[in-house]
C-alpha cells in the first residue's frame, strides 16, 4: 500500500530526495517541538494538568485571547478587504509608498509596536485624550488587546486578498452592470463569492498570527489577570516561575484550541474551492 | 434606427480614441466594427453598452436617447472576449442572473433558460461550473446569459478572441444563426477581416479612433476610398499612378483606359489599388491577356493551400518607389496571388522573368497622393525629410517621400513659364521667414497642396478647416479628409462672418453654411467634423484660433494665390504653426 504511494509517477524530478527533505524538516521544526511539548505535559498527573488549564486566570486568558484574535482578524477582513481593494483598484499619488507601507508591521519588532500603540491610544496619547472623553478606554483593557491583534494581522489580508482582487476582472463587474445589477448587488453576488477563498485564507494567517502575538500586547494590555491577560503571557509567567510543565499544559491547550479553529477553516476553504475548481460533475 | 451614434467622441487624457463617430445601424442588422488594437472599436462598443461615458455626442437606442443612462438601464446584451462568466455560479445561474436581478419568478426563470440553452445548442448543461466546460461552451453560455433578459441589441467584444480556429468558425455559425433567429440588431467587434467577411451585413473600420469607411462587404473590398481600407481588408499593392488623359498609367503606357475626371485634362498623381489576384503573369506581353504593367522577376513563391503566393520584383522601367507596399517594407516588390489553374498553365519558378499585366484597378478618390519636399538646399531638404510629423504621416499613407532641391524657391522671383509646370503629390516646405514667396512660388509650378512645416512640429490634436472661396471648398474638404484619416486629430471647420451690428441678422445664414459643411464633409468625403462660428474678418480669427494651442494644423483652401501674401499675410508673420494650403482657382482650369 505504502509502496503504490510512493512509486507514483511524478511531474517533478527527484521526489525521493525532495520527499524525504520535507519529512526531515517538518519533523526537525515543527513535529518534534510539538511532541516535546506534550510530552512534557504527559508528566504531568491529569489532575494537576486539569487544574492548571482550567484555573479561572487561565479560562479568563483563553477568552481573552481566542476572543480578541477573533474579533481582530474579523476587522482585518472588513478593512483589510477595503484597503487592498483601494490598492489594487485606483490609481493615485503615494500608492506604491502605501503599499510598501502595508509590509511594516511584518518588519517591525512587535515591542515597538505595543509601544507605538501605547503611546498614540494612552489616555493623554494623540487618540486616546479624545477616545476617553468618548467614555472609550483604549489601554489596559480588551480593546487595546484587540487594537494592537488587528494591527498585526493586517499585512497578512491585505497580502492575500491583493492578487485575488487583481483577478477579479473589471469585465465581471462589467458583465453584472449590463445585466441589470446594481453595484451593492454585484458585490454581494459575484465580487465577494470570487475573493471569498483568499479571505478566508487571510483570516486563517491574520487570526494565527494574533493568537501567538504576544510583544505588542504586553505593552497595551496592562496585564490584569483575568482581565487583560492573555495566555501566551500567563505562559511566560509560568516560566518565569520555573513551572515548566504548568507552562507546557497552557501551551498545549493552545495547541489544540488553534488547530480545531485552523481546521475549520480550512475544511471550509476546500469547500470553497470545491465549488470553483471542481472537475467531475 | 436601432443604434444611432451622433459625432460621439471619447479621450483619454486629451486625445481622442473615439473622434466624432457618428453612425446608423439598422433593426435587426448583424453590424461589425473592424479596426487593429488601439483603433478605438472596443471603447466605442464600451460606449454603446453604457461602460463608458463619452465626452461628446449621442448614443440612441430605438430612438431612445441614452447617452446618460447607465448600463444597467440600456437594455443591451454584452458579450465579453474573455466570456466574463461567475465562476462561482453554474450555468443555469450565470444564464439566470439577469432574470433573478429583475425577480422573476423560478418556474418562469427554467423556461427562458431552457430555451436559450437550446438557442446555443448546450441542452442538459445546466449543472456544470464554467470550469468544466470548453473555451466555446463557456462563450456559448456568455451568448445566453447575454440574451437572457431580452435585450434590444447584442454587443460582442472580439468574442472569438480566445478560441481556436475550428471552435472560432463553429460558434461564428452559431451566433449567426442565433442572431437571424431572433432577428437582434448586433455589433460586433474584432480585428479579423475573414471574421467581418463571415458576419457583416455592413461592416465600419475603424482606425485612430475614426470610423473611416462604412459599407457592405463585397462593396468595401472592391471599391475602398481610403488606402486604410485598402491594405486592411485584404491584402492589396498600393501604387503611386498617373492619371492621363489617356487613362491610368503605372509605366508609360495606360493600364486601365479610362475617361479621368481629371481637372481641365491636367495630369496628376494618383494612389491605385492592385489586388494580388488582379495580376496576371504571363511570359511575354503578346501572351498577355489583360493591359501590360511592367516586366518582372519572381523573387519568392511561397504555396499557401488553394492560391499559390508570389512575390515579384518590378524592373527598373518602372520607379521602384512607385510601388508602396502595405506594410512600408523598403523593398518593392508586387503581391501577387494565382489559382491553381493559373499554376498549371504558366508554372514559375524563383528568378524567372516574366510579363505583369493588370486586369481590374482601382482608384483611391484621394487628393493627397504622395509628399515632395521642396527645399533650396540639398541640407535642408534633408532636414526636412526627417521632420517627425512627415515621416509619421508618410507612414501611416504607406507613401512616398519624394525631394527636390530649388534654389530658385525662395529667391522671390516669379516663376517664369519655361520651368517645368506639372508638380507631382504635395509640396513640403519648411516654415521660414519668407515661406509665403515659396508657396506663391510653388502654386505658381502647379502644386495644389503646400505643407508648411515648422521644424520638430508634432503631431496635431487639433486641425481647423477654413477656405476662402466656394471654388476651393470642394478640394479643401477632400485634402481635410483625406489627411484626418492618418491623424487622431479633432477637426473643426471654422465659419467666419464679418463682425458688427449685422452679425446677428447674418447668424442664420452662418449656421446654415457650418451646418452645408458639415454635412458635405460627411456624405462626400465620409469625415465628421466639428463646426464653430466666429465673428470677425477671416485672417484676425484664423490667427486667434491658432494661438489658442500649439498643436494644431490649419487647412487653409484658397482660389486666388495673390491672397496669401495679401490679405493671410499675418498668418505667415507670427511663429508658425503647420499649415496646409490646399489651392483650386476658380475657373477650374490653370494657367
Amino acid at each position: 500500500m505504502s509502496e503504490r504511494t510512493f512509486r507514483q509517477p511524478s511531474v517533478l524530478p527527484g521526489f525521493g530526495l525532495t520527499f524525504g527533505f520535507t519529512t526531515f524538516f517538518l519533523s526537525a521544526i515543527v513535529l518534534l517541538p510539538l511532541a516535546a511539548l506534550v510530552l512534557m505535559t504527559a508528566s504531568m498527573h491529569w489532575n494537576e494538568f486539569v487544574h492548571v488549564v482550567t484555573s479561572p486566570r487561565a479560562l479568563g486568558s483563553y477568552r481573552l485571547s481566542f476572543g480578541a484574535s477573533l474579533i481582530a482578524a474579523s476587522i482585518n477582513a472588513v478593512f483589510g478587504f477595503i484597503i487592498a481593494w483601494t490598492l489594487v483598484r485606483y490609481e493615485f499619488p503615494l500608492r506604491k509608498f502605501i503599499d510598501a507601507l502595508i509590509d511594516m508591521p511584518f518588519a517591525l519588532p512587535t515591542a515597538v509596536s505595543g509601544i507605538a500603540l501605547t503611546t498614540v491610544f494612552a489616555q493623554n496619547g494623540w487618540l486616546g485624550r479624545y477616545l476617553s472623553l468618548a467614555g472609550i478606554q483604549v489601554t489596559y483593557t480588551w480593546i487595546g488587546v484587540t487594537v494592537a491583534l488587528t494591527l498585526i494581522g493586517m499585512p497578512f489580508m491585505v497580502r492575500t486578498l491583493q492578487p485575488a482582487i487583481a483577478e477579479v476582472q473589471k469585465d465581471l463587474e462589467d458583465a453584472a452592470e449590463t445585466l441589470g445589477a446594481g453595484r451593492f448587488y454585484a458585490f454581494r453576488r459575484i465580487i465577494l463569492p470570487t475573493v471569498l477563498p483568499a479571505m478566508l485564507t487571510g483570516f486563517t494567517l491574520a487570526f494565527a498570527r494574533a493568537v501567538g502575538e504576544y510583544g505588542s500586547v504586553i505593552f497595551i494590555a496592562g496585564n490584569l489577570p483575568m482581565k487583560t491577560e492573555i495566555t501566551p503571557l500567563l505562559i511566560v509567567i509560568h516560566l518565569e516561575e520555573f513551572d515548566y510543565r504548568g507552562a507546557a499544559a497552557l501551551g498545549v491547550v493552545m495547541l489544540v484550541i488553534s488547530f480545531a479553529v485552523l481546521l475549520t477553516i480550512n475544511l471550509l476553504h476546500t469547500w470553497g474551492r470545491r465549488r470553483l475548481v471542481a472537475t467531475t460533475r | 434606427m436601432s443604434i444611432t451614434l451622433d459625432q460621439v467622441t471619447k479621450r483619454y487624457s486629451g486625445s481622442p480614441v473615439v473622434n466624432d463617430v457618428s453612425l446608423d445601424i439598422g433593426d435587426g442588422e448583424f453590424f461589425v466594427l473592424l479596426g487593429p488594437s488601439g483603433s478605438g472599436k472596443s471603447t466605442l462598443l464600451r460606449a454603446i453598452a453604457g461602460l463608458t461615458g463619452v465626452d461628446h455626442g449621442r448614443i440612441s437606442l430605438h430612438g431612445r436617447d441614452v447617452t446618460h443612462v447607465a448600463a444597467r438601464w440600456r437594455g443591451v446584451g454584452l458579450v465579453f472576449q474573455n466570456y466574463a462568466l461567475f465562476r462561482h455560479m453554474s450555468v443555469a445561474e450565470n444564464i439566470e442572473f439577469a432574470l433573478r436581478v429583475r425577480r422573476m419568478r423560478a418556474a418562469a426563470r427554467r423556461a427562458r433558460r431552457q430555451e436559450l440553452l437550446r438557442l446555443v445548442a448546450l441542452e442538459g448543461m445546466d449543472d456544470r461550473l464554467p470550469a468544466q466546460l470548453s473555451g466555446g461552451q463557456q462563450q456559448r453560455v456568455a451568448v445566453a446569459r447575454a440574451l437572457a433578459h431580452k435585450p434590444e441589441v447584442l454587443l460582442l467584444d472580439e468574442p472569438f478572441g480566445a478560441l481556436d480556429a475550428k471552435i472560432r468558425e463553429e460558434l461564428r455559425r452559431t451566433i449567426r444563426q442565433v442572431q437571424r433567429e431572433l432577428g437582434i440588431t448586433t455589433v460586433l467587434v474584432t480585428h479579423d477581416q475573414e471574421e467581418a467577411f463571415a458576419l457583416a451585413d455592413r461592416i465600419g473600420v475603424m482606425n485612430l479612433g475614426r470610423l473611416l469607411e462604412v459599407g457592405r462587404p463585397d462593396d468595401l473590398y472592391a471599391r475602398p476610398a481610403t488606402r486604410f481600407v485598402a491594405t486592411f481588408l485584404g491584402a492589396a499593392n498600393l501604387l503611386l499612378a498617373r492619371q492621363t488623359a489617356r487613362g491610368i498609367c503605372v509605366g508609360e503606357d495606360p493600364v486601365l483606359a479610362r475617361a479621368g475626371e481629371a481637372p481641365g485634362g491636367r495630369e496628376h498623381e494618383v494612389v491605385a489599388v492592385l489586388r494580388p489576384e488582379e495580376i496576371e503573369l504571363a511570359p511575354n506581353r503578346e501572351r498577355l491577356r489583360t493591359n501590360y504593367m511592367a516586366r518582372g522577376m519572381i523573387q519568392e513563391i511561397l504555396f499557401a493551400g488553394a492560391l499559390e503566393r508570389l512575390r515579384v520584383r518590378v524592373s527598373d522601367e518602372l520607379a521602384s518607389a512607385q510601388i508602396v507596399r502595405a506594410d512600408n517594407g523598403d523593398d518593392s516588390f508586387l503581391e501577387v496571388t494565382r489559382t491553381q489553374h493559373e499554376q498549371r498553365v504558366f508554372p514559375l519558378v524563383p528568378g524567372q522573368e516574366v510579363t505583369i499585366g493588370v486586369r481590374r484597378l482601382h482608384v483611391l478618390p484621394t487628393p493627397l497622393s504622395s509628399f515632395t519636399v521642396c527645399a533650396p538646399s540639398e541640407a535642408a531638404a534633408d532636414a526636412l525629410m526627417r521632420e517627425p510629423l512627415l515621416t509619421e504621416l508618410a507612414t501611416r499613407m504607406k507613401t512616398r517621400v519624394a525631394s527636390r532641391v530649388e534654389p530658385m524657391m525662395c529667391a522671390g522671383e516669379s516663376a517664369s513659364a519655361e520651368l517645368e509646370p506639372s508638380f507631382i503629390g504635395a509640396a513640403v516646405i519648411a516654415a521660414q521667414s519668407g515661406a509665403v514667396g515659396c508657396v506663391e512660388w510653388l502654386l505658381h509650378r502647379g502644386a495644389e497642396q503646400v505643407l508648411v512645416l515648422p521644424a520638430g512640429a508634432p503631431a496635431p490634436h487639433r486641425v481647423v478647416i477654413h477656405w476662402v472661396g466656394e471654388s476651393a471648398r470642394r478640394a479643401t474638404l477632400a485634402v481635410a479628409a483625406s489627411l484626418l484619416r492618418h491623424l487622431s486629430a479633432e477637426a473643426v471647420y471654422v465659419g467666419i462672418l464679418p463682425a458688427g451690428p449685422v452679425a446677428g441678422a447674418q447668424r442664420p445664414l452662418g449656421m446654415r453654411a457650418l451646418l452645408d459643411a458639415r454635412s458635405e464633409a460627411q456624405a462626400v468625403h465620409g469625415l465628421d467634423i466639428r463646426t464653430e462660428l466666429r465673428f470677425g474678418t477671416v485672417e484676425n480669427e484664423l490667427a486667434a484660433r491658432l494661438a489658442e494651442s500649439a498643436d494644431q494644423l490649419l487647412i487653409l483652401g484658397i482660389s486666388d494665390a495673390a491672397e496669401l501674401s495679401g490679405r493671410f499675410a499675418s498668418l505667415f508673420a507670427q511663429p508658425l504653426r503647420a499649415l496646409l494650403i490646399v489651392y483650386q482657382p476658380a475657373d477650374g482650369a490653370r494657367r
